[in-house]
């Protein structure tokens, strides 16, 4: 049955990726599930699939290598888990046994960002970097909780590895009704249109982007948002495109250090292409490892909340410099 | 024992022989540095495996039935590809000729995508269990009735991620899978009892919960037996054969010499290096 959403509602990121994958597992009679200890919401595949579903248990660099050598073997393997330790604990079975041969392993995780009030032990702050280092990875962040099992289908047909990164993923706001959009991996989503400035963003705070772009509309300001999911491949021409259509006034706003996620590789492309910007600001998480606090309160404290970033757009569409640029 | 057998194992000893030789012409030929300590451990093991233990084909090299062998000790590439050679699966002329050369598929680590035949990619220590424990667990859903091989040097079994595969392989009861070690008790820059305490080898993999077989890895008949022991691939246990060995065996100056992990012979070492071999067949014979 066709279940609609509206905006703001909320939903399980999770329990998307869930259903998403017993109705995958359905499909593909070579689709796995693999996950290091964090099954909770793989219990459909589970119970469906018990013959290609895999709890190694606490063992992250095993779990990769095991999908690696599933996918030698002719299928697609997919591993779920909880991104800070996915990314680095494995980072190293993800770039040589997964993207060196270039195989169909997907990585699905949660913690992307200040999320989740566990510590800098459990915040995936640096891993956009890391994966989007890697030769043959296409890394996508995702903040709607339905475009989570479109991108999962996308991915079926892809030949090497994709990473997914979600927030906490038990209660995440529908963005986008079912169909709104042409969600497609590798292009940028214009998820408001606007011509004074571009917000550009991904995952988490794309909702935090939408509620900024309406206080500027109180000030008669009209604001671009990109949801640029994708962060690898960029959507380049998109970018290129907002360079003209707004004005060359971008502010970039992610939940990932401010240097070496979207911001920077937005950053390449402006330089790669001489884009000639009038206004670039970065919005993310400065070098430090974040305390404790819901996820609002530690984006305000670090400076890439939602009252920092009407102050970001106020800039940009005024034509005023970032007081702290360069510090971050 | 029968004289098939015999003969078999005489057959197999000749392979080795070939194999250390052309080993040690590659060394005295390519200019850089050649892992020739750790290749020269596991000669006979490849020997033995591609010639009698693993069903494989080299016209055939995607037969689904095929064993698959995975070498996560991947410095000991260049072994492997001769001994494939030997077994028909690639020239050892373009290996002799190409290897570490500007587009030559044969170079030091082994690399799938370039050199299709080899099963995976590998050279990072400590990754191919985890891929054999997957590939073990796709062909025992498959039904397929293949073994998996696995083949590691024992200073390699410090990364913890082997015991991390070693835990997954015995969760899954995965009879399909056999890693074979090489036990050469030498790591790169020293010998491996005076760094890291292995022993008592065996049964750490016992306590894994593995089936452990102990064997001459310079031995064929004592390798010819391991084989033939191994159990069904339906059994619900994964097996491990320890193969005692010496890094640089039949060439006597690089045996036990911390100095012959990698290097490369001249011509006047060449000509030393093959007298050494065809000395130490002699005493072998003898």
């Amino acid at each position: 049955m066709p279940v609609t959403f509206t905006f703001g509602e909320m939903l399980s990121a999770r329990s998307v990726i869930g259903s998403t994958l017993a109705e995958l597992g359905e499909q593909y009679e070579n689709l796995w599930v693999l996950t290091p200890d964090i099954g909770a919401t793989l219990v459909e595949f589970r119970d469906q699939f018990p013959d290609r579903f895999l709890d190694v248990g606490l063992a992250e660099q095993v779990c990769v290598g095991i999908a690696a050598g599933l996918a030698y073997d002719g299928n697609i393997p997919v591993v779920s888990g909880m991104l800070p330790f996915l990314s680095m604990r494995a980072l190293e079975q993800t770039r040589t046994d997964v993207c060196y041969p270039n195989l169909p392993v997907k990585i699905i995780g949660t913690h992307g960002g200040l999320v989740g009030n566990g510590g800098s032990t459990h915040y995936a702050v640096e891993d956009l970097a890391l994966m989007c280092a890697l030769t043959n990875m296409t890394v996508t962040s995702i903040g709607d909780p339905l475009m989570v099992g479109e991108v999962i289908r996308q991915s079926m047909q892809m030949q090497g590895p994709i990473y997914i990164r979600l927030s906490v993923g038990k209660s995440d706001a529908v963005l986008y009704e079912p169909g709104q959009h042409d969600v497609r991996i590798g292009k940028g989503i214009v998820a408001r249109e606007g011509t004074d400035a571009t917000i550009f963003t991904h995952g988490t705070t794309v909702l935090q982007a939408l509620k900024a772009a309406d206080q500027l509309a109180l000030d008669g300001r009209s604001v671009r948002v990109v949801d640029m999911f994708t962060l690898k491949p960029l959507d380049g021409d998109l970018v290129e495109r907002c360079a003209a259509e707004t004005g060359g006034r971008f502010v970039v706003l992610e939940d990932h250090l401010a240097y070496g996620g979207l911001a920077s590789r937005i950053a390449d492309v402006v330089l790669d292409r001489a884009l000639g910007l009038s206004s670039f600001e970065r919005l993310g998480i400065p070098q430090v490892y974040a305390g404790f606090g819901d996820d609002e309160q530690l984006r305000d404290k670090h400076g890439y909340g939602l009252a920092a970033t009407v102050a970001a757009l106020r800039r940009a569409v005024a034509g005023a410099s970032d007081p702290s640029k360069g510090t971050r | 024992m029968d004289d098939t057998k015999v003969g078999e194992i005489e057959r197999l000893e000749d392979l080795a022989y070939e194999l250390r030789a052309k080993l040690l012409q590659l060394c005295g030929t390519y200019e850089g540095a050649v892992h020739i300590g750790g290749d020269l451990s596991v000669a006979d093991i490849l020997t033995a495996l591609f010639n009698y233990g693993l069903h494989v084909n080299p016209a055939d090299i995607a037969d689904p039935r095929r064993d698959r062998f995975v070498l996560s000790k991947g410095h000991a590439a260049v072994c492997m590809y001769i001994a494939m050679a030997i077994r028909g699966f690639f020239s050892y002329d373009d290996i002799l000729k190409t290897y570490g050369q500007l587009g030559s598929a044969y170079g030091m680590h082994p690399c799938k995508v370039q050199l299709p035949g080899v099963e995976c990619s590998t050279g990072s220590l400590g990754h191919g269990l985890p891929l054999a424990v997957g590939m073990a667990l796709g062909a025992r859903h498959r039904g397929a009735s293949h073994r998996i091989v696995c083949l590691m040097g024992d200073g390699e079994t410090g990364e913890g991620s082997v015991w991390e595969a070693a835990m997954a392989a015995r969760s899954n009861e995965l009879g399909n899978l056999v890693a074979f070690i090489d036990r050469n008790r030498q790591l790169m820059t020293s010998f491996a009892e005076e760094r890291v305490v292995f022993e008592p080898y065996p049964d750490k993999w016992r306590a894994f919960g593995w089936e452990v077989v102990e064997a001459d890895g310079h031995d064929m008949a004592s390798l010819v037996a391991a084989i033939d022991g191994l159990p069904a691939t339906d059994s619900g246990r994964p097996t491990v054969v320890i193969c005692e060995t010496i890094k640089g065996k039949g060439v006597d100056f690089m045996e036990h010499n911390l100095a012959w992990h990698a290097g490369s012979l001249g011509p006047a070492d060449l000509e030393r290096a093959m007298a050494a071999l065809e000395a130490s067949r002699r005493k072998a014979v003898a």
